[in-house]
Parts: structure tokens; C-alpha cells; sequence
């Protein structure tokens, strides 16, 4: 059997396939962490690592030995749920060695606005302002004390906790309507929302009151037989009381 | 209170009916449009240089070289814009060392990697290295010892190892084909997979990819061929130019119908996304899908490449034809991969209601970015032609023959 001549532009190539291989052979066994894959597709030291890192927060409790005047007030307001290290920064050093290392003071608007800047992401009740409008250039700390956050007076609109609700319907077919069209409340609700609850609508003759075809209202309000439309569901488990749509 | 009404207004004109919090900024930018786009062209120009080479069309010669170099310079760039997406291009190589097998993005990387190493760079070495053998003994200096180091090696040009070269190249080339649907049928997986989402979520999506890439890539070829040619101050070939023109205007009737049938289908089938879906290309999309994709960048070019193909037309007005319909092709090409990463995150999940994609012109994501990518492609295809010319070899008998 003759044997055939192995052509010679193969043996370069060969010889560059092997070293591809070996390279990803060697970078594997001396680049890859000797943990990966433990737990999963990652190196398992990653949680050692992260457990061995310098503690940077003390926590609420740490900063009450000391300061129990401003724990005690700020307990007692709406900020009670707000860390202080959350406003003043990591602060695990100033426990070891309260005169060396002072936290941070916040006293810039920007700080403030960070939580409390308008965004129609945030839960719906959050005290949001505009800041550009809400009593522009001057510290937030003029008028509220930080650890103590009270109002001075109750706001007048909605728009204070519920801005993204105003502002959805504000552009939507209800437009016209006011709040309190649909929504009961208690004037505490402006002061105490969590504990004094607004009520919402809970029949469907709500919505009726304007739009069944018998209703006594404007005429330029879409009507619907309100005894077979969407029959069995409420209202709002198709439209969406804000920002009605119908498909027109 | 005309400010404030001002200013909401102005935040919420930006979006229409209801959408998700998370909804409003777009994740994938304009970066991640210009990354299918350059994988398309890349598999596109290949497999233009595949037709060359397995089925023997051999008025093709002359661009055969020329789109090995095109998708190899596009395919060098492809993985930049995803690069300078996802931050972080130094730890990309981990992708290579631990290999995640449930991940289509991660094992995407093997895919590129097996496209350029085992079938670009192997079948354009082959088809190069009787003239690098050639340019290493006839050139002085460094490039001499440069073309040395690129012949690894080998000096055999012997009629026997060239004939091996050639069969080595066409076997290569016939794995470089499936190889070259993956690589972009691949990107369209990516997409059809997403089964949230459904703008993406269609097993026509690998497909439809792959025939737009094969379009654009052969447009793109064109363009460059007649650029090329025009500054070196030769005559184009026009059988050559013909047929590239003739397979163009096959290749975008299949790309259209099977868009074509993708769209007919999810109408009838009209799931309850057809809604805001038909609200989104009638407006949101209506520059980019119905004027730009549609339009200028099928209709229109459909027709000039007929007419300047078979209809009655003086070889210079094709060539202006020609050239006008590669051009508006590219346009389209890259108005439907627009419309397909941007238009799949413009429709709330709730089917509700569309935000807007802010384009910014600056940053990381931004125009300029985009516009260098798309730019730095034909800079390295110029070295690349630079160090290894695609011309000289069949340029001697081309003439000019009507057709
Ligand atoms: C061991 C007692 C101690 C504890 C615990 C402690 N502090 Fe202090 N803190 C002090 C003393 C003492 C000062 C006054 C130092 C000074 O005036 O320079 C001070 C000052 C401050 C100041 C004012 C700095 C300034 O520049 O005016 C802030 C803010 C502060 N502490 C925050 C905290 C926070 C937050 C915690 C909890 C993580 C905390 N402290 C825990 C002792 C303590
Ligand atoms: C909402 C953010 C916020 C939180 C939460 C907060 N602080 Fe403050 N703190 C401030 C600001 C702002 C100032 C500066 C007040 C000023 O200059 O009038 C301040 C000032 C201080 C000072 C300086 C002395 C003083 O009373 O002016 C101390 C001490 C202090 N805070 C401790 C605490 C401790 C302890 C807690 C947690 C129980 C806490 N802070 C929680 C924002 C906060
Ligand atoms: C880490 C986020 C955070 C920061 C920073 C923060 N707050 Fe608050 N703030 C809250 C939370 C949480 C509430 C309670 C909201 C609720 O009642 O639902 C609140 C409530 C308030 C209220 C409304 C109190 C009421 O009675 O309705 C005011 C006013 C306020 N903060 C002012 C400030 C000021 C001024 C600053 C800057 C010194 C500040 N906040 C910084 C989280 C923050
Ligand atoms: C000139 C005094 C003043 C300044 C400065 C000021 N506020 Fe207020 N703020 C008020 C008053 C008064 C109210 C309550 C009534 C209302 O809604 O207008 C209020 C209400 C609020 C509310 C509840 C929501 C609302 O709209 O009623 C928040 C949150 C708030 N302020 C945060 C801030 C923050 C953050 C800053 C700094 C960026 C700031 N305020 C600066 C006077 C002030
Ligand atoms: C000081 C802030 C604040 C103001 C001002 C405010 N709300 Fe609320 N509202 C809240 C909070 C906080 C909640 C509770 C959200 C939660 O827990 O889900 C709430 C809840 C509600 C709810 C839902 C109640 C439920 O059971 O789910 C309605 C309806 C409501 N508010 C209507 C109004 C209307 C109408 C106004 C204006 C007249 C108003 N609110 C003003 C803070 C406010
Ligand atoms: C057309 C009647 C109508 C009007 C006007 C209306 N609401 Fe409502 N609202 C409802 C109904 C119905 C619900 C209950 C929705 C549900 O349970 O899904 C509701 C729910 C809410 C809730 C609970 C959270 C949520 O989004 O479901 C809040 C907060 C609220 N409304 C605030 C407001 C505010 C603020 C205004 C004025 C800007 C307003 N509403 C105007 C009908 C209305
Ligand atoms: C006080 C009267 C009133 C009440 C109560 C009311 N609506 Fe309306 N509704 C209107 C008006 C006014 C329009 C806008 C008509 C127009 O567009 O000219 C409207 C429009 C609508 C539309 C049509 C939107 C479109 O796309 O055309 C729907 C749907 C709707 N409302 C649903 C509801 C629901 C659900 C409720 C109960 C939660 C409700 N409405 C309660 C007055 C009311
Ligand atoms: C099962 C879902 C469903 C329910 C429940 C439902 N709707 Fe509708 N509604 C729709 C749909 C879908 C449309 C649009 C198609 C149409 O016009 O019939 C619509 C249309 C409307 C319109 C516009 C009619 C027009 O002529 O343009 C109004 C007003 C309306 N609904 C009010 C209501 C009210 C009030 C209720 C509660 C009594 C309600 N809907 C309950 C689904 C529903």
C-alpha cells in the first residue's frame, strides 16, 4: 500500500490547531478559579470573597447608643422607616472611633430629591415634588427637619403622594373628572394616608352613574348597556379607571 | 400650573396609553442595531463568495476575493458594537473558558469563533497562498519578512499542492456555507426565542434574518466592487455586475415574500398583540418599516434592479442604477434590523401602549458610536486589500461585453 505524502501546508496548520487547543487547554487549567462550578456556573470563593469584605454599615440600632435624641424623634415621624446611614452614609468607622471619622452631613437639595424627586416608577402614595418647582434654590432643611419630617400644613392636591395617577389621567379621557368624583376620602388621608385609608369605588353602577344609557348626564359621554356589557366583571378589570381606553 | 402642565404633558406625550414603569428606557440601543447588521453583511458577503466557488459561476470571478476580504473585514468588527454594549470587554474571554450550554448568547461566542478561525481565515489562507508565497520572495524589506510569516511556513507551489489548495478551499467553502446560516440564522434565534415578546417570537425570525443578511451582503458587495474599481481607475465587468445584480433581485423577492408571509401570517392569526402592534408600525414605525424598509428599501430598489437588468437600458444608467439600488438597499437592510431590536421594545408587555426610543448622539450608545462602528469596517477592509490585493489575479481578461 503506498502511503501518501502528507501535504506540507497541512503541517502549519496542524501545528496551529494543536497550539489553539493547548492554549485553551493551559489558559483553562491556570486562569479557571479552582471553585467554579461548586455551587454552580460560577466560582464558589465569589461568596467567601464577598463575606470577607470590611463591614462599611453599622446599622439603625448602632447609632442609638449615642444619639438617642435623634433616634427617639426621628422614631416618631415619617421618616422612621428611613436608615440613617441611608442619609449619612456608611458609618461603621465613626462606631469605632466617633472623633477621628465624622459620616457625611447631607445638607444639598439633590440628596432629598433622590427619594422624594418626582419619578413614576416609585409606589403610588410616595410624597414625590417636582423640585424645580417645589421652593426652588433653597435647602430642603429650611422648611423640614430631616429627622423629623412633618409637613407644615396638609398638602392640597393629590398630586403630592399620587403624581403619576394625576398626571395618566390628566392626558386621558377623564381628564375632567376630579378625584373625589369617584374616590371617598377622609381629609386625614392628606396627613395619615396609611392608617386613614381613601375608598375606592366598588360597583360596577359607579361608572354607571355616567355611562349606562339611561344616566342623566352630558351627552358626549360614551354610553354602554350596563346590564350586559363586560357582564359579570367590574369595570376596571377591563379599563383602567385612570386612563380609560376603548379601542375607539 | 401651566409649567407643571407643560412639563407633564411633555413627559407623557413621549408615550401613548399605558405602559410598564420599566418600560420607558429602552435596554438595547442603537449598538445592538448595528451588531445583526454587521453580522448580516458579513454572512451575507460569504456566502456571495460560496456561489463563486461551489456552484462554479464564474462570472463572478472578479468579486470573488473582494467578498472574502468584505466579510472578513465586517466579521473583525461584528462583536465591537456588543463589546461596548455590555461594558466590560476584558472578561469577554471567560465566555471561552467556561462554556454555558443552556446560554444561546454564550455559546454564541463559539459560533464566531469557529466562523472566523476555522472557516474565514482558513478559506481566504488557502485561496492567498500561492501569491503569498510568490509576494514573500519578490517583496523587500520587512514586508517581505511580513508575507513570510503569513506563508507559515510553506513555500510549496507546486501544481500538485495547488491543486490540494483548491480542494481543501472548496471543502471549506461547502462547510463554510451551513457555517455562515448559522452565524446569522443564529442572531435571529436569539430574537425568535424570546417568547415574551411578540414582535421577536416567530420561528420565521432565523429565516427572515438570513435572507436579508444574503441581501445586504450582496449589495454591499456590489457597492464596494464599483467603488473599488472606480478609483483604481479600471473598467467594471459587467457580466460580473449582472449577475451580482440578478442574484440581488433574487434574493430580495425571497427575502420580501418571507417577510412578506411572516406579516400575512401573524395577521390572520391576529393574537391579541396584532392591536398595538398595527398601532406601532402606524406610527411609531411608520418612517422606518413602511418608507424606509418597504418602500425605498424594497420596492423601489426591486424595480430599478429589474428594469436596469432585463429592460433596454444603456450599461451606464445601470450602472447609476445599479448602484442606487445597493445604496437603498443597505438603507432598508438597516431600517429592519432597527425596526426588529427597537421596534420589540417600543410596545408595552401589557399591550397597552408604545413608549419612544430616545436616541442620544454622544456616549457609550450613542450615534456616533454607532455611525464609528459602521465606518471602521471599511477602514480595516482597506488594509486588508492593502496587504493582500484581491484584483490582479483575474483583472488581465476581463472585457467589457454587452449582455
Ligand atoms: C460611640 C458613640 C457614637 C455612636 C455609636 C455613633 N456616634 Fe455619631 N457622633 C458621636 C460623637 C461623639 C459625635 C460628635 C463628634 C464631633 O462633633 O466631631 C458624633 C457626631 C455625629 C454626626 C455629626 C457629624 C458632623 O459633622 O456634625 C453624625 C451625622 C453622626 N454622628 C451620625 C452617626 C450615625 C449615623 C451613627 C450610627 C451608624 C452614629 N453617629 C453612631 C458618637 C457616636
Ligand atoms: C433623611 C435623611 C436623614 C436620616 C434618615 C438621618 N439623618 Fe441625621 N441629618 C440629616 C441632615 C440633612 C442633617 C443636617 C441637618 C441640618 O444641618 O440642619 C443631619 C444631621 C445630623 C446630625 C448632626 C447634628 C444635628 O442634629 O444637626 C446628627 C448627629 C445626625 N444627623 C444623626 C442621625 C442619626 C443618629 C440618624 C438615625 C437615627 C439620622 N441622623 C438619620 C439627614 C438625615
Ligand atoms: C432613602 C430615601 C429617603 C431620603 C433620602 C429622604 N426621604 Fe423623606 N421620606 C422617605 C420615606 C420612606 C418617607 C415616608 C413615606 C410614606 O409615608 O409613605 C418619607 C417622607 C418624607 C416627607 C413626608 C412626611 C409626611 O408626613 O408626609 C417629607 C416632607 C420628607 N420625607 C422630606 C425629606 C427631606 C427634606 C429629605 C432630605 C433631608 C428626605 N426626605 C430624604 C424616604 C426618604
Ligand atoms: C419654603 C419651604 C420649603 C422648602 C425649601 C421645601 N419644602 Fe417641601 N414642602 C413645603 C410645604 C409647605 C409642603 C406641604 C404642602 C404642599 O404640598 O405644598 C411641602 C411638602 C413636601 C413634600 C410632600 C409632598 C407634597 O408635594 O406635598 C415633600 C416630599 C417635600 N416637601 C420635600 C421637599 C424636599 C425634598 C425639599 C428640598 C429639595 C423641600 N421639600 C423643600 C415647604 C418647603
Ligand atoms: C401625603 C400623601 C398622600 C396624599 C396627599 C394623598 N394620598 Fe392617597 N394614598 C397615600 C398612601 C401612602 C396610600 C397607600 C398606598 C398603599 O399602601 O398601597 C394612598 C392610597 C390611596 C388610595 C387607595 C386606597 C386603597 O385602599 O388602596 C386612594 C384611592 C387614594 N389614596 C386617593 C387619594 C386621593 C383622591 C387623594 C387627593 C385628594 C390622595 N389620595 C392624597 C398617600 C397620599
Ligand atoms: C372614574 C373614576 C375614578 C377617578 C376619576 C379616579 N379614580 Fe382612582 N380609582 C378608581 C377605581 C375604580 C379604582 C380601583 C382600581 C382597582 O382596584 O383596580 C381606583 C384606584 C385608585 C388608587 C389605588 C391604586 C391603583 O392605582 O389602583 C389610587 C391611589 C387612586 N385610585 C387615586 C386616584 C387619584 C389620585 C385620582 C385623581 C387624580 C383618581 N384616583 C381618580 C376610579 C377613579
Ligand atoms: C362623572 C362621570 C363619569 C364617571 C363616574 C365615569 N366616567 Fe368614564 N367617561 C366620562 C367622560 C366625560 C368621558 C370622556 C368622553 C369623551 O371622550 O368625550 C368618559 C370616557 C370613558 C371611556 C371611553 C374612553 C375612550 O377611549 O373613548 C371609558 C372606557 C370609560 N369612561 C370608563 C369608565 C369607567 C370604567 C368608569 C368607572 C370606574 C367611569 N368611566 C366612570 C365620565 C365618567
Ligand atoms: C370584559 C371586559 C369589559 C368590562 C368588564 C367592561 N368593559 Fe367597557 N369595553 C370593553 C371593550 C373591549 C370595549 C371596546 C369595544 C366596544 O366598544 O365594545 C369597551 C368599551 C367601553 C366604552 C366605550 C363605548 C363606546 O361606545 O365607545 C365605555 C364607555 C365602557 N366600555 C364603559 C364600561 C363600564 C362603565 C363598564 C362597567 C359597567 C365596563 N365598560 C365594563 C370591555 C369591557
Amino acid at each position: 500500500m503506498k502511503v501518501k505524502k502528507i501535504p506540507q501546508q497541512l503541517i502549519p496548520l496542524a501545528f496551529l490547531l494543536a497550539l489553539a487547543v493547548a492554549a485553551l487547554v493551559i489558559m483553562r487549567l491556570v486562569l479557571l478559579p479552582e471553585t467554579f462550578g461548586e455551587y454552580g456556573h460560577y466560582r464558589a470563593l465569589a461568596v467567601d470573597d464577598v463575606a470577607a469584605l470590611d463591614i462599611a454599615y453599622a446599622g439603625h440600632q448602632a447609632c442609638a447608643e449615642c444619639h438617642d435624641d435623634v433616634y427617639e424623634l426621628k422614631q416618631q415621624s415619617n421618616h422612621r422607616g428611613v436608615a440613617c446611614e441611608a442619609c449619612h452614609g456608611p458609618a461603621a468607622a465613626h462606631i469605632e472611633a466617633p472623633d477621628e471619622y465624622a459620616p457625611e452631613v447631607p445638607r444639598n437639595r439633590e440628596h432629598c430629591t433622590l427619594c422624594h424627586g418626582y419619578n413614576p416608577t416609585r409606589p403610588t402614595g410616595f410624597p414625590q415634588i417636582i423640585p424645580e418647582l417645589h421652593n426652588p434654590r433653597q435647602p430642603c432643611m429650611t422648611c423640614h427637619q430631616p429627622h423629623h419630617p412633618e409637613l407644615p400644613h396638609a398638602p392640597e392636591e393629590c398630586a403630592a403622594c399620587h403624581r403619576q395617577i394625576v398626571n395618566e389621567k390628566a392626558v386621558s379621557h377623564h381628564a375632567s373628572l376630579s378625584c373625589t368624583t369617584c374616590h371617598d376620602l377622609p381629609a386625614e388621608h392628606l396627613v395619615d394616608p396609611v392608617m386613614v385609608r381613601a375608598l375606592k369605588p366598588s360597583t360596577r353602577e359607579k361608572c354607571g352613574q355616567c355611562h349606562a344609557s339611561n344616566a342623566d348626564s352630558a351627552p358626549e359621554i360614551p354610553r354602554i348597556e350596563l346590564a350586559t356589557h363586560g357582564e359579570g366583571y367590574l369595570c376596571w378589570e377591563c379599563h383602567y379607571p385612570h386612563q380609560p381606553e376603548a379601542n375607539r | 400650573m401651566e409649567l407643571i402642565l407643560g412639563n407633564i404633558v411633555n413627559d407623557l406625550s413621549k408615550i401613548t396609553g399605558y405602559i410598564y414603569p420599566n418600560e420607558f428606557e429602552l435596554h438595547w440601543g442603537i449598538l445592538v442595531v448595528v451588531y445583526p447588521y454587521l453580522t448580516g453583511l458579513v454572512a451575507g458577503a460569504f456566502i456571495l463568495a460560496s456561489l463563486e466557488r461551489v456552484f462554479d459561476v464564474s462570472s463572478l470571478q472578479p468579486v470573488y476575493r473582494l467578498s472574502l476580504l468584505t466579510a472578513l473585514a465586517f466579521l473583525l468588527v461584528a462583536p465591537l458594537p456588543l463589546l461596548a454594549h455590555l461594558g466590560h470587554p476584558l472578561r469577554s474571554y471567560q465566555m471561552f473558558l467556561t462554556p454555558h450550554t443552556k446560554s444561546a448568547m454564550a455559546m454564541f461566542g463559539f459560533v464566531y469563533a469557529w466562523y472566523l478561525m476555522v472557516v474565514l481565515l482558513l478559506e481566504i489562507w488557502f485561496d492567498y497562498r500561492k501569491s503569498i508565497v510568490v509576494w514573500s520572495n519578490e517583496k523587500r524589506g520587512v514586508t517581505r519578512y511580513f508575507y513570510k510569516f503569513l506563508t507559515l511556513g510553506t513555500t510549496d507551489i507546486s501544481d500538485r499542492a495547488l491543486r490540494f489548495d483548491d480542494k481543501i478551499g472548496r471543502i471549506i467553502t461547502i462547510i463554510g456555507i451551513p457555517s455562515a446560516f448559522l452565524l446569522h440564522g443564529y442572531v435571529g434565534f436569539i430574537f425568535g426565542s424570546v417568547k415574551a415578546n411578540p414582535w421577536w417570537s416567530s420561528v420565521l425570525m432565523p429565516i427572515v434574518f438570513l435572507f436579508s443578511a444574503i441581501v445586504s451582503g450582496i449589495a454591499l458587495v456590489i457597492m464596494i466592487y464599483m467603488v473599488t474599481t472606480m478609483f483604481r481607475w479600471k473598467r467594471l465587468s459587467m457580466p460580473c455586475l449582472n449577475k451580482l445584480a440578478e442574484l440581488l433581485f433574487y434574493a430580495i423577492i425571497v427575502d420580501f415574500s418571507l417577510e412578506l408571509l411572516d406579516f400575512v401570517q401573524r395577521l390572520y392569526e391576529a393574537e391579541e398583540s396584532i392591536t398595538i402592534l398595527s398601532q406601532m408600525i402606524s406610527s411609531r414605525l411608520f418612517i422606518s418599516l413602511i418608507i424606509s424598509q418597504i418602500i425605498l428599501g424594497t420596492l423601489v430598489p426591486t424595480i430599478s434592479l429589474a428594469w436596469a437588468r432585463f429592460g433596454r437600458v444603456p450599461d451606464e444608467m445601470r450602472r447609476l442604477m445599479y448602484f442606487i439600488a445597493a445604496l437603498l438597499i443597505q438603507v432598508g437592510i438597516f431600517s429592519t434590523r432597527w425596526n426588529v431590536v427597537i421596534g420589540g421594545q417600543l410596545f408595552s408587555k401589557s399591550l397597552r401602549g408604545l413608549t419612544v426610543y430616545k436616541l442620544e448622539l454622544f456616549g457609550l450608545e450613542g450615534a456616533l458610536t454607532a455611525g464609528l462602528l459602521l465606518i471602521l469596517p471599511f477602514l480595516v477592509l482597506f488594509v486588508l486589500t492593502r496587504v493582500l490585493p484581491p484584483w490582479s489575479a483575474v483583472e488581465s481578461h476581463v472585457s467589457e461585453s454587452p449582455v
